[in-house]
């Protein structure tokens, strides 16, 4: 990736962290409200090696516990799978099509959630199948829509290239 | 045909992904107590900016959401403080009335609720108040509805807050007219969308009316009594002439709060702040 492309990416990362605490609390439900913090993971993996991202997955989730910490390290599990997952999948989902990529945010969105209530273990206590049937689907469309207009930002600037592996 | 530099770049991701998992696989592990310490670690370092910002946008959504009703209401307050002292007097007549003292200034703190994504429901929450403000471990946090939760960990401007629908949660409670008393605990496993409380060890011989409210009791010392928890929906299962569990709809939804209030002094008896009388009477 260029230089020009590389700020672009830093840049975009930041906003999103930065609209993950001051401006997701407006969007109404948190269960539907686009995860802007997953959103900057999957950008960073998928122009990064299946290592670096596992290593950032691994530095979001363990944030994301200590903000709700009922089952830490569940979400330190759920992002390094996802991060590492994103960075091998950069071949397949880096398409030039807007629908692989919104498609690659809802499915990102979507095993997140699944491991975190697997590893939480709500899936004998809470109600797994309304949340990953309803809610996950909901804020991984949410999520998508917010990502794909990121995307053709970051295209217009070209800062879209993936690194290769 | 991978070359040898990026067999060993292939090697190298493969093994940061391991350690990762192993590390992620170790915090799950963890005792409750260093998780706590590790949170809070990080919510007063690397977390203290963001949930400032977040801390300063929930405050603005609230002060934005109430700027209407304030703007409706200041002309009926610029004609109410006309009859300022007549108004305070017979406040405090009516304060005595109600028997609110037990909700006096200083025995409470207000907080914003921080939201947080939390796949499968909110069985904490992150409350802005912390030791800075006198929240204390296990005291009480409520809306106007009802009980919440109780807070479990505290930072010096943050805290947590274990919600009603965590499966550890229990609360000692009796209904309205403190015929029956009984354990209120979260319903685990049910029917998407069914987050209940369940009011358990109720005596076969008695039976409590679709309806009858809620409240806790106060035994056990942790939670105060009087507080509503919820309202009967109905029998949820029964030991044939030991005891019958009753269905609870929660007064309060933690996924729905946006400001509670945390109770310091759990001591007192909130009945009459919540309108216990009125609810006995029905």
């Amino acid at each position: 990736m260029s230089r020009r492309g590389s700020g672009a990416l830093g840049l975009t990362i930041a906003g999103l962290v930065a609209l993950q605490f001051g401006v997701r609390p407006w969007l109404g439900d948190p269960r539907v409200a686009p995860d802007f913090l997953l959103l900057a993971l999957l950008l960073y993996a998928i122009r990064s090696r299946p290592g670096s991202g596992a290593l950032a997955g691994f530095a979001v989730g363990l944030l994301t516990d200590a903000l709700a910490p009922a089952a830490f390290g569940a979400g330190a599990l759920a992002h390094t799978v996802t991060g590492y997952l994103a960075a091998w999948g950069k071949a397949i989902f880096f398409a030039d099509n807007v629908a692989v990529n919104a498609g690659f945010f809802l499915a990102g969105v979507w095993v997140r959630n699944l491991i975190v209530i697997v590893a939480s273990g709500q899936v004998q206590s809470g109600h797994p199948l309304w949340h990953m049937l309803v809610w996950s689907p909901l804020m991984g469309l949410t999520t998508a829509l917010v990502g794909v207009a990121v995307l053709l930002v970051l295209r217009r600037i070209g800062a879209t290239r993936p690194a290769l592996p | 045909m991978l070359t040898h530099p990026e067999r060993a770049a292939a090697r190298r991701d493969t093994l940061i992904f391991v350690a990762c998992l192993v590390l992620s696989l170790v915090a799950l592990a963890l005792p409750t107590e260093w998780r706590g310490v590790v949170a809070g670690g990080l919510r007063r370092t690397v977390l203290l900016p963001l949930l400032e910002l977040q801390r300063q946008t929930e405050r603005l959504q609230v002060l934005t959401r109430r700027l209407d009703a304030i703007m409706a209401s200041r002309d009926s307050a610029v004609r109410a403080a006309q009859f300022l002292p007549q108004l305070r007097a017979e406040n405090e007549r009516l304060r005595e009335l109600l028997a609110l003292r037990a909700l006096t200034p200083g025995s409470f703190v207000g907080a914003d609720v921080l939201h947080q994504t939390q796949a499968g429901g909110p069985l904490t929450i992150l409350l802005a108040a912390g030791s800075a403000q006198g929240v204390t471990m296990l005291a009480p946090v409520v809306t106007a509805e009802g009980l919440v939760g109780v807070v479990t960990k505290v930072d010096g401007r943050s805290s947590v807050a274990m919600t009603w629908a965590h499966p550890e949660f229990r609360a000692s409670a009796h209904t309205a007219d403190e015929s029956l008393r009984g354990i209120v605990a979260p319903v685990v496993g049910r029917q998407p969308g069914s987050e209940l409380l369940e009011l358990r060890g109720v005596p076969y011989g008695d039976s409590v009316a679709v309806g009858t409210h809620v409240l806790t009791s106060g035994l056990g010392g942790v939670l105060p009594p009087g507080i509503p928890l919820g309202s009967v929906l109905g029998v949820s299962r029964e030991q044939t002439g030991w005891e019958r569990s009753y269905f609870v709809l929660p007064a309060a939804h933690p996924s729905s709060v946006s400001h509670v209030l945390v109770i310091l002094n759990p001591g007192a008896d909130l009945g009459p702040a919540f309108g216990a009388g009125e609810r006995a009477r029905q």
